[in-house]
């Protein structure tokens, strides 16, 4: 399968990943038009095809964000010629990825030094939640733990409340992440020949999201929660509106900014107002300069609001809700978010590939969420060159399962 | 740069990719950075005071260097040009000639004035990846509007979900919070390497081309997961949003957050609490009851997280296999043995007086290590040098 006007066509990725970080990276790289082959099997299969029922979904997930374009093969790796079969399908992939504990993969006979031995130049992506050595690469953890270990959580909150628990966002930042270093290792490899093994820690990711209040520790000082504020501009926030959860964001960088911000909401009076002529007084003064905004924008609409404040140079959006995601016509028109439909999945959105492209546009969803093992007879058959007695034999010893 | 880090550098995974970065914006400054922690060498082409990140919070007390920008720009280089002279133009025409990327967020409106347009680059820098790295993207009905983060965050949806759990429960009425610092723009600036990476590596076949990337769609993108729930019939809300048991409990000493998935990890949790009797309720073993009585499980666990302390309660619930995590400071990070161990910071000089330490990069690279060494580059250190 190559795409021609795909940016990554011809790349090859052998995806043992699964849940939510390391599939989001490989659903990326396939929606910029590389191969990739998703590695399950009956016993070990994805989270989305399983209920979640502490999330509150009690059955299989019928449409999978992370699992677009993908192929599905089955293999049993508790089985020694299932990982003979694994290294065979590494051998012909430019790269392998997984996401197991620290360790999993060479105990499989999958670790790196295994597939370097049957693929010289191979670059293999280990994202995993604490990283491959040190003290803590044992720990287990899904995305509000990243955070937690990594900083982000303890960072972000109501400055006289607790941590804040990091969702999916977590996750799908680890992955992206990871997509980055995999490309980066693809052009190392194609100017040394060399091969790679990345090493992703999703906590490490959520320290980048601190960088700035790593570096004041580590001299020592003690960085703030701020909160929804922010150390140089006021107003900035997140604020009440005319309608019951509707909430207008609000960012003024300077006097120009404050004077368009008074003017496009009739209010005069806060132009002249000495408490908040400049930006340091506007800061000093910035609970009361909140309470009047509150005030200001209790008989406003959200929308009609942030439009206009856009069109003055000011920088306002209101906080939406997927609702309004679904609806919007610019993330439409970019093709951010894409209409997706099968024959057992009806109508609906999804999100579409990361970047546009002048020139290699094919880019984004071309399949959705697959089977499992719908895709043996390309991978088995044709690219490993099982035949089907063969692979039926395997299926019975459970190889192939 | 002394010898051995030259050498150690040409083994990077990026060394010999020259990228020529212009950044008002975190993201565009973000996105840089990933690139040049990998070893591209990054110039930053600033106007004449200095990138406005240079003077971004937050500051570090008693001295005059913004952490922001520390961070950010570690690593790179720094050029001071007017684009709007003929002479600024034609010192960005010499850079973009030995380039291989640009990156620039230079709203579109301002682009021609300073030859950044699409089509002028395009047509003199035939081989050259251009990426624009906006708000909202080069294209669609909203290109023209601006953000800072606060906005981005919620113009991608995940802003209007937070906080979720335990600070939603204890303040219901309060609005909606963001995420620390610049979490929308690092989404940006990391979908831009990415997109910067991803042309380049089709240089071969397809010539240099145009890449428009939206910190917009990079915040809705990892926060896809709301859209799939949407599809499945569920408008995802703040207040909702949490798992059903497990969550942010407050302990002796700070904060455990807590997350049991599988069955197995409800079975060690168990043992970690000590099997109280009301573990033991036949009933509880389905895991789908287990999510019904979500709330009665939470008000047994928060009473018994107050009465251990935080450090125990991990480190037991992790020899068991119960995911668990404390809530660390920055502080705790900088010291941490893991960190250490695993080489996560390295010092950096952000001048001749002042020492810090600052995260190398969010990935390690084991067959060829990232560079330990970091500096921040002072406004216009180019200028005075030679042209190549």
């Amino acid at each position: 399968m190559t795409l021609a006007k795909a940016p990554l066509s011809g790349v090859r990725v052998a995806d043992f990943t699964i849940h939510a970080a390391g599939p989001f990276c490989t659903q990326l790289l396939s929606q910029l038009g590389a191969e990739c082959i998703k590695i399950e099997s009956k016993t070990r299969p994805d989270a989305f095809r399983k209920p979640h029922a502490v999330y509150g979904r009690m059955t299989a997930a019928t449409f999978d964000q992370v699992s677009v374009n993908k192929l599905s093969v089955r293999l049993n790796l508790k089985q020694p010629e299932a990982v003979v079969l694994a290294k065979r399908l590494v051998a012909l992939s430019d790269v392998a990825t997984e996401s197991f504990r620290a360790g999993v993969m060479r105990r499989l006979g999958l670790g790196f030094d295994d597939l370097r031995a049957v693929k010289p130049d191979i670059i293999l992506l280990s994202l995993s939640s604490s990283g491959q050595t040190g003290p803590d690469s044992h720990f287990a953890g899904y995305a509000p733990l990243f955070a937690a270990w990594g900083g982000l959580g303890t960072m972000t909150g109501y400055t006289d409340g607790p941590p804040v628990e990091m969702r999916h966002v977590m996750d799908h930042s680890a992955g992206a992440h990871a997509a980055v270093a995999t490309l980066a290792a693809l052009h190392q490899r194609r100017r040394t020949g060399g091969a790679q093994h990345i090493d992703l820690a999703a906590r490490e990711v959520a320290c980048a999201m601190i960088g700035d209040a790593l570096i004041q520790a580590s001299m020592g000082l003690t960085p703030v929660r701020p909160g929804n504020r922010h150390l140089s501009m006021a107003p900035h926030g997140v604020y009440p509106t005319r309608q019951p959860d509707r909430w207008l964001t609000l960012a003024v960088r300077n006097d120009a900014q404050w004077q368009a911000l008074v003017r496009e909401l009739d209010q005069p009076a806060g132009s002249s107002e000495p408490r908040f002529a400049t930006a340091d007084a506007r800061l000093r003064h910035r609970d009361e300069l909140d309470a009047l905004l509150t005030e200001w924008l209790a008989v406003c609409d959200a929308d009609v609001t942030a439009q206009r404040l856009q069109r003055a140079g000011v920088c306002a959006h209101v906080s939406w809700s997927m609702q309004d995601i679904a609806r919007d016509p610019h993330l439409r028109a970019r093709l951010a978010t894409v209409e997706v439909s099968a024959s057992d999945v009806p109508p609906r959105l999804a999100v579409g590939a990361p970047a546009r492209f002048s020139k290699t546009d094919d880019v984004g969803i071309r399949r959705l969420t697959p089977a499992l093992g719908q895709d043996e007879d390309y991978v088995f058959g044709e690219l490993l060159g099982l035949s089907s007695a063969h692979r039926a034999e395997l299926e019975r010893r459970e190889v192939i399962l | 740069m002394s010898s051995k880090d030259s050498l150690q550098g040409a083994a990077l995974p990026l060394a010999g990719c020259r990228v020529i970065e212009r950044s008002r914006t975190v993201a565009a400054a973000y996105a840089g950075r990933l690139l040049a922690s990998m070893g591209a060498t990054v110039v930053m082409v600033e106007p004449i005071e200095g990138s406005r990140l240079r003077t971004a919070p937050p500051l570090l007390d008693g001295t005059d260097h913004s952490a922001l920008f520390a961070f950010l720009a570690s690593g790179k280089r720094s050029l001071v040009c007017n684009l709007l002279s003929p002479e600024g133009q034609r010192t960005l025409a010499r850079e973009l000639q030995s380039a291989d990327i640009l990156i620039d967020d230079t709203p579109v409106r301002e682009r021609v004035a300073r030859t950044l347009d699409q089509d002028s680059v395009a047509s003199r820098f035939q081989a050259l990846v251009h990426v624009s790295v906006l708000p909202f993207g080069s294209s669609g009905p909203k290109a023209d509007w601006d953000a800072e983060e606060v906005n981005l965050l919620h113009a991608g949806g995940e802003g209007f979900l937070l906080p979720n759990g335990l600070s939603s429960e204890l303040f219901p009425d309060r609005p909606p919070l963001k995420i620390y610092g610049h979490f929308s723009q690092y989404q940006g600036g990391c979908m831009a390497a990415l997109g910067a990476l991803t042309a380049w590596w089709a240089v071969p076949e397809a010539g240099g081309q145009y890449v428009d990337v939206s910190a917009q769609d990079a915040v809705l993108a990892v926060g896809a997961f709301a859209l799939q729930r949407l599809g499945d019939g569920s408008l995802e809300h703040r207040s909702t949003r949490r798992f059903r048991y497990g969550g942010v409990f407050e302990a002796q000493g700070g904060f455990v957050e807590l997350l049991t998935l599988e069955d197995r990890q409800w079975t060690a949790l168990v043992e970690l609490l000590g099997r109280p009797v009301w573990t033991q309720h036949e009933a509880l073993r389905d895991p789908l009851e287990r999510s019904r009585r979500g709330d009665e499980i939470n008000h047994h666990l928060r009473e018994w997280m107050s009465r251990h302390d935080v450090d125990d309660i991990v480190q037991r619930a992790q020899q068991l296999g119960v995911p668990a995590a404390k809530y660390r400071t920055p502080a705790e990070i900088i010291r941490g043995e893991h960190e250490r161990s695993r080489g996560l910071f390295a010092p950096l000089m952000l001048d001749e007086s002042v020492q810090a330490e600052i995260l190398v990069a969010p990935f390690q690279f084991r067959c060829t290590p990232l560079q330990a060494r970091q500096r921040v580059p002072a406004l216009g250190e180019m200028t005075a040098e030679p042209a190549e």
